[in-house]
């Protein structure tokens, strides 16, 4: 890639991984909110370990299988795209996380057909309003980056940003931390990143899995609780 | 005399070396081979309707260690249900078990199936124990499947794959529990297994797919204790319940999420995608509590599905 290619490379990866991309990021705290009336989270340090634990899970499964997308969508293989996106939310155990992903790949992908001319995102999105097929955000992702020229690695840290940054965005607005002490945890959580893509980029399809119990339980919790400052 | 098919086959053959998670534990065992005679157990257990509409343990195979004498009729709520316990002569799985559990429960049968004791899984140093399980629930059938927990010793490695395949109108329960080890083994002996590969997927007879969940448990590369893990939680239940939707909804309003930190345990639940059922977890300190929750949240699915509750278990289980 010359010069040129690669600084549009970086400028739409700053463009798809701000927060303020209209994806509705916002409006999720992957169960933050529970945690933070639990009092599980309560500060800094366990707000730490909740956002680490967030992007370890997401790592392994969403991670995963917008790597294999952006892949498959460089070889020009629809049928694998596609593949991913039903597999995905077949892993999906949780309920309210399968409606995030749908709803946020599914803005992705109209996005995405105003910014670039592919017929396979095109295609994409007319099979995700026929119900042909979920619509996932991290299958979205692949393709959209994939299309823009962006390159897996920076595809991985994008992704995992979204994660980590929709929890501690949230926290502002849940619990007792400043702007310092998120910047801290996300420039701490940044350097997990390699070793995380390492692993990932090595599994296929077969190899995603996720255990973390404690989030899948505050994730039920807020399903069927009341208590509500964000979107289910 | 209830007549009982028993024919003999091959003891399927149980391979997880192109799992990623295994590939360190390949080595083959100095002592026994993997797969030897005494070391790949099969089980073969079929269910079905008798002519006089008596659900019974019609088809029976196995290669031991593992055991099944013959179904009892104990459950004083449903005494029409037939029950078995799986019973292993060989103590804890060792270093190069393999094991297959073949389960059918043909149309409108039903059942239930346990484990005699614990599963203990022993230390081990050069292979891995493999259990592979296949679960056929045909139109109408039901199963509750409530095994006694699992206890993962030090350095231990297990790797399971569940096959789950269920008609649209039958109804399959099916609960795994995990303790973290010897809890009360020396100083405690928590987490320091070597792996624990766990994963169940569930589809239609004609093969469409449901769901599918995988969990891999290496202690050495992301600590159990962390916060969204276990946290300080010691016992962890899965519970699977593939269920037509109608039913689903009314176990998922009748079912308590909750977190009592007094007590120390948690639980649960939300839907399974493609409409399949439910997922139902539970987190606790001892065995006793989970088992007990998970008891009563079978005794919904029961009373949901069959119109009868659970009994009180056995006090000395």
């Amino acid at each position: 890639m010359d010069e040129h290619s690669k600084m549009i490379a970086v400028m739409r990866l700053l463009q798809f991984t701000d927060s303020t991309f209209p994806v509705g990021t916002f409006s999720f705290s992957n169960g933050l909110e529970t945690a933070a009336f639990e009092n599980i989270v309560t500060d800094a340090a366990s707000l730490e370990a909740f956002a680490a634990s967030q992007s370890r899970q997401a790592a392994f499964s969403d991670g995963v299988a917008a790597l294999l997308t952006h892949r498959a969508f460089l070889g020009a293989d629809y049928d694998t795209c596609r593949h991913m996106d039903r597999f995905l939310i077949m892993f999906k155990m949780n309920a309210e996380a399968r409606l995030m992903i749908q709803r946020m790949g599914k803005k992705l992908a109209e996005l995405a057909v105003r910014l670039f001319d592919s017929d396979m995102i095109a295609h994409w999105l007319d099979e995700i309003k026929s119900g042909d097929t979920p619509g996932t955000y991290p299958v979205a992702q692949g393709m959209v980056f994939a299309a823009a020229g962006i390159h897996e690695k920076e595809l991985f840290c994008s992704h995992q940003y979204g994660i980590i940054n929709m929890v501690l965005s949230a926290a502002l607005r849940c619990v007792r931390v400043s702007h310092y002490d998120t910047q801290l945890i996300l420039e701490r959580l940044s350097s997990e990143i390699p070793a995380l893509y390492q692993e990932a980029s090595r599994m296929k399809p077969e190899d995603m899995n996720a255990f973390f119990p404690q989030l899948d339980i505050l994730a039920s919790l807020h399903e069927k609780g009341n208590m509500r400052m964000f979107m289910n | 005399m209830i007549e009982q098919k028993r024919e003999k086959t091959l003891a399927p053959e149980v391979d997880f070396s192109s799992a990623r998670e295994m590939a360190r534990f390949l080595t083959e065992p100095e002592a026994m081979y993997v797969g030897a005679p005494g070391k790949h157990g099969y089980l073969r257990l079929g269910f079905e309707l008798d002519k006089d509409g008596k659900s019974i343990l019609r088809d029976l195979d196995r290669r031991h260690p593992l055991i099944v004498q013959q179904e009892l009729y104990f459950d004083e709520e449903m005494p029409e249900m037939p029950c078995v316990y799986i019973l292993s002569s060989g103590g804890p799985n060792v270093d190069g078990d393999r094991y297959r559990q073949d389960i059918t429960v043909k149309k409108d049968a039903f059942a239930f199936v346990s484990t005699g004791a614990a599963t203990k899984l022993a230390e081990m140093k050069y292979n891995y124990s493999g259990l592979v399980q296949n679960i056929v629930l045909e139109d109408n059938a039901y199963l509750e499947f409530m095994p006694e927990p699992v206890i993962p010793c030090r350095h231990t490695r297990f790797i399971s794959d569940t096959r789950l395949r269920v008609a649209e109108s039958a109804t399959a329960f099916y609960s795994e529990i995990f303790m973290p080890g010897r809890k009360y083994y020396k100083d405690g002996e928590l987490f320091q297994y070597d792996i624990l590969s766990v994963c169940s997927h569930c589809e239609r007879l004609d093969g469409r797919q449901l769901f599918r969940e995988k969990f891999v448990i290496d202690p050495a590369i992301c600590n159990p204790r962390e916060l969204g893990v276990m946290g300080n939680f010691d016992v962890f239940s899965n519970v699977i319940v593939v269920t037509p939707k109608d039913k689903s909804d009314e176990i998922y309003a009748r079912t308590e999420a909750f977190i009592d930190r007094a007590k120390g345990i948690a639980a649960g639940i939300t839907r399974l995608p493609n409409d399949a059922g439910l997922l139902y977890k539970v987190l606790g300190m001892e065995p006793g509590p989970v088992k007990k929750l998970v008891r009563a949240f079978c005794s919904t699915v029961r009373e949901v599905v069959k119109g009868h509750p659970v009994p009180e278990e056995f006090p000395w289980r």
